[in-house]
């Protein structure tokens, strides 16, 4: 502690001086070992965060950052014997929870374009690039055999006359249904 | 100079670095590594951290359930960071909540305990599980047995959690220093207005003063209802908003499976 370099002792000395009601910024050992154990779920998760490839351990992950932060804020509120941490806490849970909703729809949404939940998938968010296609190539295609749709049928039937005929006669059969002038 | 400050501080370091070198080695790759070195690792890297950087404090029972408590937290944590099946991170994960919710009944905070198992366990997990199973049918996939940038990552952490340890430990020696216990589990202007006066200062100064009652569900609710209202108002709103995002964002049911 003694060689400690003073550009690095200045912002915790300057934090320390700036608490609230407190002359040199003591929280007890106590709630550092809380704090501790927050940082330490916080880092895990912010390890798993960023190196698991599946769509679902990141969320897991994020989690895992949010219960670190909680562990801290209940710390706190036992430190100053109010609620407000206690209380912070209860909106942390209900963020994680809105989190939790749209993240899994999000993920559902992704998994059914591309049938997986790696987040490679996803690196680039628009289409690969198309094919540049030449005048050569089109002259040296071969002609695909070119296939009609098939239709859904919809509608009525039509009416056709009774002796099965073709469409012509139907035509004619309309035609000579006018009335003649 | 460095190397001279960073021994002076093995307090921290070498758990940190232990700790790195354990989750770095347990992320799944392509190499075969036998996990049992990196649990082997993560355990000197708990112990030391407990030896060097956490203080024992006067109560053992509380010593006792924090350390049960915390260990599990971590212990789970770090399978759930490292295990190469998604089924068996989420119920990992699961383990890890009721380790937090362990540490919450310590920081007397009950109700937030129950509150968090029942939304964490009973909601998240199993919508997580229900994912998992609809998505990855044929068990672990092959990008659950790779990691990405392991060791690139696991020190960028280790560097993130040193200062934030750092930081923690200059907190404590300056609360050693500066004459107040540091055994005391509450400061000592508070413990004076709270002998002096039979009430704890409320932090907005609109707030009713009231008895301590820390942690009990009446408390809690006063401070939400009272100093809280408009941001549970705020809350409940998102809740209602998030419900309808998710509603209008999830696949239909007609366009595909799943």
């Amino acid at each position: 502690m003694t060689s400690l370099p003073c550009w690095m002792m200045m912002p915790i000395l300057a934090a320390a001086e700036t608490l609230p009601g407190m002359s040199a910024g003591a929280f007890s050992g106590d709630t550092i070992r809380f704090l501790v154990i927050g940082a330490i779920l916080f880092a895990l998760g912010m390890v798993g965060f960023l190196t698991r490839r599946n769509l679902i351990l990141m969320m897991i992950s994020a989690e895992l950052m949010l219960h670190g932060v909680a562990i801290n804020l209940t710390a706190f509120s036992q430190f100053y014997q109010n609620h407000d941490g206690q209380a912070f806490t209860i909106f942390v849970l209900t963020v994680a929870g809105c989190e939790a909703g749209l993240g899994l729809a999000i993920v559902l949404g992704l998994y059914q374009r591309k049938k997986s939940l790696d987040i490679r998938e996803w690196t680039t968010l628009g289409e690969g690039p198309t094919p540049t296609i030449s005048v050569e190539d089109l002259h040296q295609a071969e002609v695909l055999p070119v296939t009609q749709p098939r239709l859904t049928p919809a509608g009525l039937v039509p009416k056709l006359p009774a002796d099965g005929g073709s469409v012509g006669s139907y035509a004619g059969a309309v035609s000579s249904g006018a009335p003649k002038s | 100079m460095l190397m001279e400050w960073l021994i002076a501080q093995s307090a921290f370091v070498l758990p940190l670095l232990v700790g790195g070198l354990a989750v770095a080695w347990l992320l799944p790759s392509r190499l075969p590594k036998p996990p049992i070195v990196g649990y082997a690792l993560g355990i000197i890297a708990v112990a030391l951290l407990y030896s060097g950087f956490i203080p024992a404090e006067t109560s053992d029972l509380r010593n006792l359930l924090f350390t049960v408590f915390s260990l599990t937290a971590v212990l789970a944590a770090t399978l759930t960071v490292t295990s190469g099946n998604p089924v068996y991170s989420a119920l990992w994960f699961a383990v890890a909540t009721l380790g937090v919710c362990g540490l919450f009944m310590l920081n007397s905070a009950p109700f937030l305990a129950a509150a968090t198992v029942i939304v964490y366990a009973g909601a998240i997990i199993v919508t997580f599980a229900f994912v998992i199973m609809l998505a990855q049918q044929g068990g672990s996939a092959g990008y659950d047995r790779r990691a990405e940038h392991p060791i690139l990552v696991t020190l960028f952490s280790m560097v993130m959690l040193g200062s934030l340890l750092f930081g923690l430990q200059e907190t404590r020696r300056l609360a050693t220093a500066g004459g107040s216990e540091a055994g005391s589990m509450r400061p000592a202007v508070l413990v004076t207005s709270a002998a002096g006066l039979g009430f704890d200062r409320a932090p907005n100064p609109f707030s009713v003063s009231q008895e301590n009652d820390l942690g009990s569900l009446r408390g809690v609710g006063r401070s939400l209802f009272t100093d809280y209202l408009y941001a549970s108002e705020l809350a409940g709103t998102v809740l209602l908003i998030a419900t309808i995002g998710a509603i209008a964002v999830a696949p239909r049911r007609s366009r595909g499976t799943l």
